[in-house]
């Protein structure tokens, strides 16, 4: 379906372009306060440990160090972002329990000094056991982690849904295969900061947040104070993918240390530290079973999962249900069964990254179909376009899917890709091969991470007094992703403005109107359907304005392009500018407010809330890669990503969304993985030996939108910016085994596991043969 | 994360800089790029008191060649001068590919050569190719000068045989008679990765016959290794496609890798054998290899 826009659809330039490539943009770390001091927190060196003591007294002698506070200096008040799960302190009390647990902090003059301190901070520990393989954590006789929680489950799940051993027992081919997914860190480019001062009794944080109003919420409930005495404001924020969700200790350390000092205080962490507070992707083990007919409709499906959660809850428990929650999305069955324990470890905790629980589970799944369907004698696509979800069904977990057009990315991958000539014999070079994988996300959580009736998103847009702009006041932060300029684009839209004259304030908590963050791809639907209401309301204000101005009823008025023209009368014209300022002039400020709050969604079964959403996107990612037999070299030939996200706000921004999720996908399916030793400490927190992939391992790489429109969104939108990381290592893995035969069950599908696989598979012929 | 605190000079000629070396003592490190230097200050591995700077030096600079003696690579340049080196796209555009493939460009344009040779880790990319080309270098201080095979200069990890008070000037690749040469690096992405394994090889070839040859390796041993029998079975072969399974072995055989963050230990032994066969291959197929281009 098309729609009549002027400025949606268009690739306009980003709204923040010109400072951050002139360099002009300011990043947290960047703001500079007279009198400020430099903090930094002290960690554990060990994996699980009991805390004997700890003196401070040589740190406190030292010239330049300001404060030095522990866990006698901060409230006791556990906290995590998931509120089902609270059971992290500001500071460890009794134990520290991972490499990196953060244990004390230090307010000085400047950062060297801060690394002396923490030098001289004397902790006494003993040591105990640790747990550091998340598949044996359950066992008999493991050390326990938290007293709270025994055999260190931190949240087990078992669902049913239709009845999977009916399933099973009619399927022609019943399978099961085991995966074992990698840890992966997010690795923002920008580190993770905040800066803490107060006046009276009100404590400001700038920090490096996806999320002010958690941020908010969270540290006006560790202090006991009122929300509207914290102001968190987002500066440019370089990244966060996930690991920004939550407070870091650096607010809460920071605000004890302002607080303490009188002065503001800057924290932050260093690359290592990044690593080491972590929240990025859970490592997951996991049990695939699948029964279908002889023709390859899949009946239903079991998953049996294991997660590595680390030390702490995170936001784990949504997680946890994501895994399994999204699996059903892309192929139509009705029958499932998902088990799942998610397991504490002497590890760093483990949160929401790009696609949150879905990639790994859709890893193991897109790999596992591709064996059924190699039993059965399909083609990769057939089997999928065989059981592709069409528009307007329901999961069994009972998520409502309205728009889908999964079919037309098969059919439009499978035809720029060339799938069909490839699949041929030698339809490929030697060593070539060729792989599919679908994937969905939700465009926005159903629900809020908290329990609260609050919108999810409100907006406030002003024009200015003499109507030659307009400024969209909005909580939602840009963390990169785009989103300031296509909420001023939306914004423009509603209101028959022009894009170039909007500003925008957004992401601090006293200035703009709240929003719940940049999570769960949520911004453009939600965020831009309360952008869509403020819109509409400034322009009916100024249609009443116009009305009286040039006496004709506001339905014969529209205004486009920031003119206000009469439908009938040809000729009869006005200016936005004109119009607004007689509207500031006669009735006062022109203002547009608008709200969103997500209609009641989802199943009434225990976690039936996680994996809702207004609306889902699915995409088809197609990927070729080139096998190098002798050394399991990969190479990423070329890509092919189809996808449906509803109406293109911004065509540029969307597949720079693409390109982005593909290469943070392309790094976790084959070169990322967060290393320990067996002390449980991490062997590459550096860029180095962590190998994010650069420019240059990059393949060329189409990315196509199929016609699709939202009926339940403004303007037909739908998500992006984590979808396109699903189907990633499922293609992956699919590409390696129609290359060579063989397939890598566990992640990342490294060149030297790739080179031991083909090792094996020739020893195994050659075993035959003798 | 800090730099610890040292005196920092920045002597104006090499007299100057072999003086204050000599006056300094053990306490004392030479500075050119500082890429490995002062990445170990700031882990805390290294606290030298003073540091003698080499970047005003004008004479360790410069890529040339000169009669008799062969190209004259002085130890300053950087990994970009060698990327970019007019000699030595003429003369072994092979040295140019090994410069291409380290690091990224603002690495490569700040360390130079004499760092990455008397940094002395296993898994450098220049003295490969340098080694296979027979490379002898110089070393000055106080009480003289002396030349030496570069092959000769690598003891174990970090050590080499250089002395404290002594710099690498330059490094010589002498003319010859080798008809070709090439460095094959396998590293896990495609920028800024050390090499798993890297392997060079140069040969005398004529009549399509191998008169000799060298099989040069990186990151498969404690230091740079060169592997006798490997040579040795080459002589006087031509590059068959059963004489490179022999080779292949032969170097596995060879080398002695040891289990890392990279790789495991039975991974590069493969590798070392595979690159050894291509890097063969080109030396004595390709010469020294097409001008390294961007
Ligand atoms: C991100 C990154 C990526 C890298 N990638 C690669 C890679 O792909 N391949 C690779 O081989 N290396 C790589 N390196 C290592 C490093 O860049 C090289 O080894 C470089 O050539 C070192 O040169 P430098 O001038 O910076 O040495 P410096 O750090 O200045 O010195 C290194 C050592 O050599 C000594 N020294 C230097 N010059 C002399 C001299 N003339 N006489 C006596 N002693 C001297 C110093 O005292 C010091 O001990 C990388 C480094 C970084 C930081």
């Amino acid at each position: 379906m098309s729609i009549n826009t002027k400025i949606i659809g268009r690739s306009v330039p980003r709204i923040d372009g010109r400072d951050k490539v002139t360099g002009a943009a300011k990043y947290t770390g960047d703001i500079k306060f007279p009198n400020m001091l430099f903090g930094k927190i002290l960690t554990s060196p060990h994996a699980h440990a009991r805390i004997i003591s700890i003196d401070t007294s040589a740190a406190e002698a030292l010239p330049g160090v300001k404060a030095v506070i522990t866990h006698k200096d901060v409230p006791d008040i556990k906290y995590g972002i998931s509120p089902a799960r609270w059971d992290e302190n500001i500071f460890c009390i009794d134990k520290v329990r991972f490499v990196g647990d953060k244990v004390a902090a230090v307010a000085c003059t400047d950062e060297e000094t801060c690394y002396k301190a923490l030098k001289l901070i004397k902790v006494e520990y003993e040591i105990l056991p640790a747990v550091l393989d998340f598949r044996k954590a359950m066992d008999e006789g493991m050390p326990q982690i938290h007293d709270e929680y025994p055999k260190n489950i931190n949240v087990e799940i078992h669902q049913e849904f239709g009845d999977i051993e009916k399933a099973f027992k009619e399927a022609h081919l019943v399978r099961t295969d085991a995966f074992l997914g990698n840890r992966a860190y997010q690795s923002p480019i920008e580190p993770h900061s905040a800066t803490s001062l107060w006046d009276g009794d009100k404590l400001t944080v700038y920090s490096s947040t996806q999320s002010p109003h958690y941020f908010q919420y969270y540290i006006a409930r560790e202090f006991g104070m009122d929300m509207g005495n914290v102001r968190v404001v987002k500066p440019y924020v370089g990244g966060g993918f996930g690991g920004k969700m939550e407070p870091t200790g650096l607010e809460f350390a920071g605000a004890v240390l302002a607080k303490l000092t009188g002065r503001p205080v800057r924290m932050f962490f260093d690359r290592h530290e990044m690593f080491a507070h972590n929240r990025g992707r859970h490592a997951q083990y996991m049990e695939i079973t699948t029964g279908v007919t002889k023709d390859g409709k899949i009946l239903g499906a079991h998953s049996n999962f294991m997660m590595d959660g680390g030390a702490y809850t995170s936001l784990g428990i949504a997680t946890a249900y994501y895994a399994g929650a999204l699996l059903p999305l892309t192929y139509e069955f009705d029958h499932y069964k998902f088990d799942l324990f998610r397991l504490y470890t002497n590890l760093p905790a483990c949160g929401a990254q790009r696609g949150h629980g879905a990639p790994q589970p859709k890893y193991a799944f897109e790999s596992h179909l591709d064996n059924v369907a190699t039993e059965l004698g399909m083609d990769p696509m057939d089997i999928r376009l065989l059981n592709a979800r069409r528009p307007e069904t329901v999961t069994p977990n009972d998520f409502a899917i309205h728009s889908c057009e999964l079919t037309q990315c098969l059919t439009r991958a499978r035809i720029i890709s060339n799938w069909d000539e490839k699949k041929k014999e030698g339809g490929m070079p030697k060593g070539h091969g060729i792989g599919v994988s679908t994937g969905s996300f939700v465009s926005g959580a159903g629900y809020p991470i908290y329990r609260t009736d609050l919108p999810h998103s409100a907006v406030v847009i002003k024009v200015n007094e003499d109507g030659t702009s307009a400024t969209l006041y909005t909580g939602a932060p840009d963390i990169g992703q785009g989103s300031d300029t296509v909420l001023c684009q939306m914004a423009a839209e509603a209101m028959g403005f022009h894009y170039e004259k909007m500003k925008i304030i957004a992401a601090d908590t006293e200035t703009c109107p709240m929003d719940l963050g940049a999570y769960a791809s949520r911004l453009t639907l939600m965020t831009g359907a309360a952008c869509k209401a403020a819109g509409e309301e400034i322009k009916k204000s100024l249609l009443e304005m116009a009305s009286s101005m040039l006496h004709l009823p506001p339905d014969d008025l529209e205004c486009e392009d920031a003119i206000i023209y009469s439908k009938s009368r040809e000729g009869k014209a006005l200016t936005f500018q004109e119009v607004a300022r007689k509207h500031f002039v006669l009735k006062g400020p022109l203002i547009g407010k608008g709200s969103y709050t997500p209609p009641k969604l989802g199943g009434k079964f225990k976690g039936s809330p996680v994996g809702t959403s207004p609306a889902y996107s699915f995409g088809v990612q197609v990927g070729e890669v080139k096998i190098d037999e002798e050394t399991g070299e990969i190479e990423a030939v070329g890509f092919w990503d189809v996808h449906d996200c509803g109406t293109v706000v911004n065509p540029r921004l969307l597949h720079g969304q693409v390109h982005g999720a593909l290469s943070m996908g392309m790094g976790e399916s084959v070169w990322e993985e967060v290393l320990f030793d067996d002390k449980g400490k991490i062997k590459n927190p550096d860029l180095a030996n962590y190998r994010i992939l650069t420019a240059l391992d990059m393949p060329p790489v189409e990315s196509e939108i199929v016609d699709s429109y939202e009926d339940i969104a403004p303007w037909g939108v739908k998500e992006i910016g984590e979808g396109s990381t699903n189907p990633t290592m499922g293609c992956f893995s699919n590409a390696i085994y129609d290359a060579m035969g063989v397939r890598v069950y566990s992640l990342p599908l490294s060149y030297e596991k790739v080179w031991r696989a083909l090792k094996e598979k020739r020893e195994r012929e050659q075993g035959k043969k003798e | 994360m800090y730099l610890p605190d040292f005196d920092y000079h920045s002597p104006e000629s090499i007299d100057e800089a072999l003086s204050l070396l000599a006056n300094l003592g053990s306490g004392a490190k030479v500075l050119a790029g500082g890429t490995d230097l002062l990445h170990k200050m700031k882990q805390g591995d290294l606290a030298p008191k003073a540091l003698v700077s080499l970047k005003g030096l004008d004479k360790l600079k410069g890529i040339n060649y000169v009669e008799g003696r062969g190209v004259v690579i002085g130890a300053l340049s950087t990994q970009n001068d060698i990327l970019y080196s007019e000699v030595l796209a003429k003369k072994y555009p092979s040295v140019s590919h090994a410069a291409k493939k380290m690091a990224s460009n603002q690495i490569r344009h700040l360390g130079t050569v004499g760092g990455n040779i008397v940094n002395a880790v296993p898994s450098a990319d220049l003295p490969p190719i340098l080694i296979a080309l027979g490379a002898s270098i110089t070393l000055v201080s106080t009480s003289g000068k002396r030349e030496m095979a570069l092959e000769e200069f690598f003891v174990e990890p970090a050590s080499s045989v250089i002395n404290e008070g002594e710099i690498l000037t330059e490094i010589v690749i002498p003319d010859g008679d080798l008809t070709g040469s090439s460095y094959h690096k396998f590293g896990l992405r495609r920028s800024g990765a050390l090499a798993v394994v890297g392997v060079a090889a140069s040969a005398r070839v004529a009549g399509g016959v191998i008169e000799e040859a060298r099989i040069v390796c990186a990151s498969s041993a404690p230091k740079v290794i060169r592997t006798p029998k490997a040579e040795a079975f080459l002589a006087g072969k031509s590059p068959a496609p059963e004489v490179l399974e022999e080779l292949q072995a032969i170097v596995e055989s060879e080398v002695r890798p040891r289990d890392s963050i990279r790789g495991s230990a039975e991974y590069r032994r493969n590798l070392a054998g595979v690159l050894a066969k291509r890097a063969l291959v080109d030396a004595v197929e390709s010469g020294h290899g097409l001008p390294a281009e961007d």
